[in-house]
């Protein structure tokens, strides 16, 4: 008992506490730096359904988990199973590792490096596009509202999708290897291959990075806040925590900014939810690797 | 990962081809950003503005000292303290957590274990506000406290599970044969389970130095003064002022990112064997 | 600070109380690690922390500690202030000043709290105007009228209508370092190869860069949208030249601002047709990369600070490499007809430090605040940082450009000075003005929009901030 009572007291006071409060929050109205907390009743939730940029927020959170979902999920498969393809065996490692560089760095490191790529004058993305005679493609990739939450979408695949490949490769190797013989006797190609032992092998991994890239996609903040100025131009890139940031921190709403946060919470914890459900609860290796195995076994 | 399948079809066709310029394709637009911009952290500022993918006709290694020397040094030193600090806290809390859930079978037992992964599936954004005011009423909002203390909290759940799982492997006749020699509960878990398990605690350390050094948005709301802030939310001073000098940025860009990929590179095992195992980002 | 030592201990205990549980061989040396850990993380914040949060600074040995907080953690004035702290420790042994400095937003908030708190900075920076006379109403700053009387020199050594702007209910609150202006600055060059005047009127320099765009210049004018605070030093001078100064006076008041007035939409149309001007290039600037496009020649006018001038005029440390090829001059936002406001208002307001009047040691702390504001010390500020010092004699031939020596003129002739917007009104109308502006110009909101919304928040602010 004594074991775990520094950790729990940890998870209590830092996170399970500040979780209950945020919700008694929620229906409060309160500036950052006093004391003096008013209970307004459902008015933040009735101001949550009005608000506009929560719609911007909500619609641009969706762009960025379908669009992370097939390039990060798909992408990352794709790319994995190719990198263990025997053909590439030589230069695997090499590509693996490239690839994987991004995820280890800061995201603000990252977006400093894009708002050069980006930038209208010495960006390198339009001055590529001019080089190779693509002018008409130049943009104003983060001055645009209909391009800049793309532009910041752009970035993250570019710095997660090794992360998932990372992911189906550790997967991938996990298949036993003889499926792969009995395919081959059976005269199939690489796609086959593919789609009949692969794909249905790392599914379990499929499911997880999926439902991994969709919260991280409804929770994203760092990206939008530093790329385009805090949700810019004007809300057009705004998601919902760089507006509860916004709420909280630069117009000083911290209770509206709670019940964004319960917001949040909500669509998270659904996700979570259909991933413990589908997956037992035990979401550590041990349990998973018998599941994995147990599947090969029977397959 | 050196494991390498050796089934029959590895030739080399049209498909291989077409897949080689597809990989060579993406590896130029990952590599490509990151070597430019190791090149341009180089240049003077004239030169990032006037020829954007040249090399540096003068190489300016001096961007790096000015880099340092002009607050990347504070931050790199509040990044390595906050870091360590988090990465021991965690391995402490987080081991001693594992070995009561793992060797004692107790009420609540499983609701310990529900507690830790829930913890590990809320995002840390919930928790901000409440947390900013909780660190206001502790009177260590804008210290190490502030950054150290929540990232432990945060990262606790993920570790707490993998350490139990590894503990949970070692066999109970060690630890029998450990107490018949006269060994204490603690002296169990210091002597026999914290040695024997060194894999799963450098992949936890490499894990949470990967999450402590990398954080952002708790570091720019709960650090206020610029001779605390980290690298991640220091670097944003940088860009701040009427006028960056980008060079000088560029090389506290490479600064900031270099340690954890020096620490990927010494440890690629331990770090893909977490981040598979956690499947959670950041 | 006490709290925390007693979180600090527990977890140092809850560290300890599991050590007691070891095995007896293996207690002492096997508690000692974790015991350790928490060790190092209960010193270190200590030591490197100058925290403003900490209610009393601990007198370190027999040395009399003043704090001092700013908000300039940057290039050129971090080290210029470093170096005071420095010299004027060296100086007087027995001061020691804690110095703590965070940037511009978080300023505005920290600051706030830290003086209508219990822990006010001994010596702190702060702007002028609505946003001094927040900070004076929380009772913690301190009357310099007194110690101006008994020193009439310092006194006379600054700028009067520079003081203006730190004076409430008839008394000094603070004393200015720095002054600023916002104004269009034209390259001379091209504007007399096109024959055209200085514009005095707002419809004049429609006309001018219309000329312009005609001679080729397909972005007469430009700025960095991007950066929010550029749309607001914008907005902020065209209300002023629009808006009746009752109507203002109402709505920059966090109880009674309603911003119905039609001047607004005007206001916000006119920004509008100025962006215009500036092709859709801008939408994505920074204001630096503007400034840049106007030192190269490409853009013949931009809307900068005069605290600019030294980086227009290559005098930093940087090499750009863009040396000025042309010969440029400034002149203040021209009249706008049928406004209600000052029309020869200039936008830009002067920056000085306070005093606590709950100083520990209020002599010593008195004493620093002089140091910083001495004609040395601003000469300094000018010449190293291109700052305006607002203390007489400072900015001269030796110490800065002539453009600088001109802009000081030009502060001083302004009929009024209008405050950065972003200050005068509350952070959140602020953000609303900004944000707007920013959807305005690149056409996703109406100017009709942006009010409603600015409305909406303003009565959010009414209702928070009761009379």
């Amino acid at each position: 008992m004594l074991f775990i009572a520094p950790c729990i007291l940890m998870l209590l006071v830092f996170v399970y506490v500040p979780l209950v409060q945020n919700f008694v929050f929620s229906f409060e109205s309160f500036s950052a730096f006093s004391q003096e907390r008013a209970f307004i009743g459902l008015q933040n939730y009735k101001t949550l359904f009005g608000d506009k940029v929560v719609g911007t927020a909500i619609r641009n959170n969706i762009y960025y988990a379908v669009i992370s979902v097939i390039f990060q999920v798909f992408g990352g498969l794709i790319l994995a199973s190719a990198l263990e393809d025997n053909a590439f065996r030589r230069i695997s490692p090499l590509f693996r590792t490239t690839f994987f560089l991004p995820v280890l760095v800061s995201m603000t490191v990252i977006c400093l490096l894009f708002s050069f790529i980006y930038h209208p004058q010495i960006g390198l993305l339009n001055n590529f596009l001019e080089h190779i005679g693509l002018e008409a493609l130049t943009r104003q990739w983060l001055g645009s509202s209909k391009t800049a939450i793309f532009a910041v979408i752009a970035m993250s695949q570019w710095q997660s999708i090794g992360y998932i490949m990372m992911l189906f490769i550790v997967a991938i190797q996990k298949i036993p290897e003889d499926l792969y013989e009995a395919a081959d006797i059976d005269g199939a190609n690489k796609i086959q291959r593919f789609l009949n032992i692969t794909f249905p092998q790392v599914q379990e991994m499929f499911f997880v990075t999926m439902i991994v890239t969709v919260i991280g996609a409804f929770t994203v903040f760092n990206e939008p806040y530093i790329l385009a100025k805090g949700g810019g131009p004007g809300t057009s890139s705004m998601t919902l925590a760089v507006h509860m940031y916004q709420s909280a921190f630069v117009r000083d709403r911290m209770g509206y900014a709670s019940t964004v946060a319960v917001l949040i919470f909500l669509i998270t914890a659904a996700l979570s939810v259909i991933q413990t459900v589908a997956f037992g609860g035990d979401n550590t290796e041990s349990k998973k690797d018998k599941k994995r195995k147990g599947a090969a076994n029977r397959g | 990962m050196a494991k390498t399948r050796n089934y029959s079809r590895s030739h080399f066709g049209i498909g291989e081809g077409i897949w080689l310029i597809v990989l060579l394709c993406g590896f130029v637009l990952i590599a490509y950003p990151m070597f430019w911009t190791v090149m341009s952290s180089f240049k003077s500022y004239r030169e990032i503005y006037d020829s954007v993918w040249s090399l540096p006709s003068v190489w300016h290694y001096e961007n790096y000292i000015t880099a340092w020397q002009k607050g990347i040094a504070g931050y790199f030193k509040n990044s390595f303290i906050v870091t360590v600090s988090t990465v021991a806290g965690v391995l402490t809390f987080a081991s001693l957590c594992a070995f009561g859930l793992s060797r004692y079978q107790f009420k609540g037992n499983t609701f310990f274990l529900f507690l830790c992964m829930g913890g590990m599936m809320l995002s840390p954004q919930v928790c901000l506000i409440p947390l900013y005011k909780l660190l206001q009423a502790f009177h260590i909002h804008n210290t190490y406290w502030a950054m150290i203390l929540p990232y432990i909290a945060f990262r606790l759940p993920m570790s707490v599970l993998l350490i139990r799982t590894f503990f949970l492997s070692i066999p109970k006749e060690l630890e029998e044969s450990a107490r018949l020699d006269g060994c204490s509960a603690f002296g169990v878990y210091w002597r026999i389970f914290l040695p024997m398990s060194k894999p799963i605690l450098l992949t936890c350390t490499v894990l949470v130095s990967y999450y402590a050094w990398n954080e952002f948005l708790f570091s720019i709301i709960f650090i206020d003064s610029d001779s605390l802030k980290t690298i991640p939310s220091g670097l944003m001073n940088f860009r701040d002022a009427l006028q960056t000098d980008w060079g000088v940025l560029l090389a506290g860009m490479v600064v900031a990112a270099l340690p954890i990929i020096i620490m990927f590179i010494f440890m690629q095992k331990y770090f893909i064997r977490g981040m598979a195992a956690g499947s959670v980002k950041g | 600070m006490t709290k925390f030592r007693k979180f600090g201990a527990l977890l140092l205990a809850a560290a300890l109380l599991t050590g007691t549980a070891a095995c007896s061989g293996g207690s002492g040396s096997s508690s000692a690690p974790a015991a350790d850990n928490n060790n190092t993380a209960a010193t270190t914040p200590d030591a490197g922390t100058p925290a403003p949060d900490a209610a009393a600074p601990a007198a370190s040995g027999d040395k009399k500690v003043v704090t001092f907080f700013h908000r300039w953690p940057n290039e050129p004035k971090n080290p210029i202030f470093t170096a005071y702290v420095n010299d004027f420790m060296a100086a007087n042994s027995d001061i020691e000043i804690q110095m703590d400095c965070v940037l511009n937003d978080s300023y505005k908030e920290k600051v706030r709290v830290l003086v209508s708190g219990n822990s006010v900075p001994d010596v702190f920076s702060s702007w002028s105007g609505s946003f001094a006379e927040n900070l004076v109403s929380s009772g913690n700053v301190l009357a310099l009228d007194d110690m101006l009387a008994a020193d009439t020199a310092f006194k006379d050594s600054f700028i009067e209508s520079q003081v203006g702007p730190f004076t409430f209910d008839g008394k000094v609150y603070g004393l200015p370092m720095s002054m600023d202006g916002k104004a269009f600055f034209y390259n001379k060059d091209i504007f007399s190869a096109n024959n055209l005047s200085v514009p005095k009127t707002l419809d004049e320099l429609y006309a001018a860069m219309d000329t312009l765009k005609a001679a080729g210049f397909e972005t007469p004018l430009i700025e960095g949208l991007a950066d929010a605070w550029a749309v607001s030093h914008y907005e902020g001078t065209i209300i002023s030249r629009l808006l009746d100064p009752a109507v203002m006076a109402k709505d920059t008041n966090k109880s009674t601002g309603e911003f119905t007035d039609p001047a607004y939409i005007e206001a916000l149309n006119i920004f509008k047709k100025l962006t215009e001007y500036m092709g859709d290039a801008a939408s994505g600037l920074d204001h630096e990369t503007a400034r840049n496009m106007f030192v190269a020649g490409e853009v013949p006018l931009i809307y900068c600070q005069l605290a600019e001038i030294r980086i227009i005029n290559g005098e930093t440390s940087l090499d750009t490499g863009a040396s000025l090829g042309f010969e440029y001059d400034f002149f203040n936002f021209p009249s706008i007809a049928g406004g209600k406001g000052d029309q020869t208002g200039l936008t830009g307001a002067p920056e000085g430090f306070m005093l606590s009047n709950k100083a520990q040691n209020p002599d010593e702390a008195q004493k620093f605040f002089k140091y910083i504001l001495s004609v040395e010390s601003g000469e300094r500020m000018t010449k190293e940082a291109g700052e305006i010092s607002a203390i007489k004699g400072a900015v001269n031939e030796n110490s800065a450009s002539p453009e600088i020596n001109r802009a000081v003129d030009m502060i001083l002739s302004a009929t009024s000075s209008v405050p950065w917007y972003d200050n005068a009104v509350e952070a959140s109308i602020g953000d609303a003005f900004m944000r707007g502006g920013q959807s305005l110009a690149i056409g996703d909101m109406t100017a009709e929009e942006v009010m409603a919304d600015v409305q909406n928040v303003a009565a959010e602010v009414r209702a928070a901030n009761p009379q």
